[in-house]
């Protein structure tokens, strides 16, 4: 999901947005706020996570990428680093480092055949197919989706259509941040929610997109399947020390075979 | 007056690609800018159509300063750009390239589908293909695409780089015989050619460039008679 959203930024803007997983963490914190101190339900916390995390994602290609576009791409790095810098110490200042849990929407347990399970892993495969279907229904059978993908596969050309590019680009980054809050307010439960949550989650995020190819939206999904898959069979059957040190060697065998990625177009 | 350039310059970073470029436009005309490679043909196109923003002059359409706006805005006020590199959508079917032509015109289905049967009907090929990825067409299907994307917001200008560039001899004569069927039917044509003989055939007037600046204009017989154009750019 968060690859997912990589992806997206990633075709029609061509930014390596490297602050996607603090965008993940601030997501997550919306919905913890909401649900603990406000008392809201959790679905009514997932709702406000994702509206509050599409403005940031609009607020902060405005802001931070816009003015970049016609500049080097170091540039867009480094602002992305300064905004992981921003935003993970501002949620250190503001929330504090202690780790915090969000409560489950459902505490049930599912056996199957031998394995335990509980419901929210099922909600977050079941909700991760759900949102991966309704980004390509968005994308292929939508107007906006249409002037969308038309901006990714050529900019100037969109432009020349009389399609707004610049608000593509704003409303991309911010379906892409609230696809990350999403993930971030799912797997809160699960795991648990602090400031610098998204530094191990936004490596991974990067292999499934290479592997899957840069910009290719059925490679995220493809990739971030295959990872997933080959990361619990490492973990289970192999070792769980090694699992990262295997990823980024399958990263640099598909670099090395296919420097495109799996589904890459090339250039 | 439909297009009124007034003294322009236009800049790349620090080198000037136009200098006090003025031309005009009727309603209804077809008017050719011939030159050599470089002349800054492109860049007066690009001027016209927002993609490049004049350091000092004017652009005037219908009445209106369009020279400061930006392109995707350029296009409601009626002024559209087939470019030298086409810039179709190559994973996207023929349909839906025509479809985003007509992105000005929103949720307007009725006029979208009359606008795609007019297409259809100037270039039936295309709907032959209109499943298939634009990125998969010929060279002469893809430049008819692109006639055809640009006709789907029925400009009130439409500007075309070079349609005849890489094409066979056959394939030329029928895009500038849909030219002038484009043209008969009250839209003003502004053409960039190489190739000056059918150019000057289909247009009414030219301007000739060389080194960012109009160096001669007249009607196309006068051009076609003339001594040194037919030395420089007739080949004879
Ligand atoms: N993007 C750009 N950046 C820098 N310089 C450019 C750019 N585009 C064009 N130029 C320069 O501006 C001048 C005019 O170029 P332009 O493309 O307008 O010429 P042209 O008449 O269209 O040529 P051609 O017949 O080869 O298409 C040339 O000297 C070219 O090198
Ligand atoms: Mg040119």
């Amino acid at each position: 999901m968060i690859a997912l959203g990589l992806t997206l930024i990633y075709g029609v803007l061509q930014i390596p947005n490297f602050s996607h997983g603090a965008l993940y963490m601030i997501g997550a914190y919306v919905a913890y706020f909401s649900i603990v101190s406000f008392g809201f339900p959790y679905w009514v916390g997932l709702i406000t996570s994702v509206i509050t995390l599409f403005c940031v994602g609009m607020f902060v290609e405005r802001v931070a990428f816009r003015p970049l576009y016609d500049k080097p791409l170091i540039n867009a790095f480094i602002v992305a680093v300064g905004l992981i810098l921003i935003f993970e110490n501002g949620a250190l200042a503001i929330w504090g480092p202690e780790f915090r849990r969000l409560p489950a929407p459902s505490s049930a347990v599912i056996e199957l055949s031998g394995a335990i399970i509980t419901m929210q892993r099922i909600i977050v495969i079941a909700a991760a197919l759900l949102l991966i279907a309704a980004v390509h229904f968005f994308v292929k059978k939508t107007r906006l989706g249409a002037a969308i993908e038309a901006t990714a596969q050529n900019r100037e050309g969109a432009q020349l259509m009389g399609i707004n590019v610049y608000l593509m680009g704003g409303i991309t980054f911010g379906i892409g941040t609230s696809l990350a809050a999403v993930a971030g307010v799912l797997i809160a439960p699960i795991f648990l929610i602090y400031p610098s949550m998204g530094v191990p989650v936004i490596g991974m995020a990067f292999v499934i997109m290479i592997v899957g190819g840069m910009g290719s939206f059925l490679g995220a999904v493809a990739g971030g399947y295959l990872i997933g898959l080959l990361e619990t069979l490492v973990s289970s059957y192999i070792t769980t020390y090694f699992t990262e040190v295997i990823l980024f060697g399958l990263l640099v065998v598909v670099l090395a075979i296919k420097p495109t990625g799996l589904f890459g177009k090339g250039h | 007056m439909l297009l009124q350039v007034k003294n322009i310059e236009s800049f790349y970073g620090l080198s000037k690609a136009l200098s006090d470029v003025s031309l005009s436009i009727e309603e209804g005309e077809i008017v050719c800018v011939l030159g050599a490679n470089g002349a800054g043909k492109s860049t007066l196109l690009k001027t016209i159509a927002g993609q490049v923003k004049p350091r000092n002059g004017q652009v005037v359409f219908r009445g209106k300063r369009i020279d400061q706006i930006e392109p995707h805005r350029i296009v409601r006020e009626g002024v559209t750009l087939c470019p030298e590199d086409k810039k179709i959508f190559p994973q996207m079917s023929v349909f839906k390239n025509l479809y985003l032509g007509a992105w000005i015109y929103g949720k307007d289905k009725v006029r979208i589908e009359a606008n795609i049967v007019d297409v259809y009907n100037l270039f039936p090929v295309l709907k032959e293909r209109k499943n298939q990825d634009a990125g998969t067409l010929s060279g002469g299907e893809q430049q008819m695409l692109v006639i055809g994307r640009s006709l789907m917001s029925n400009p009130w200008l439409l500007m075309l780089d070079e349609p005849s560039l890489g094409l066979a001899p056959l394939m030329v004569e029928r895009i500038f015989e849909v030219i002038r069927q484009i043209n008969a039917r009250r839209t003003t044509i502004l053409l960039v050619e190489q190739n000056a003989s059918i150019a000057l055939n289909v247009a009414n007037r030219g301007y000739i460039m060389e080194a960012g600046r109009i160096t001669m204009e007249g009607a196309s017989y006068e051009l076609l008679n003339n001594e040194k154009v037919k030395k420089a750019y007739l080949g004879f």
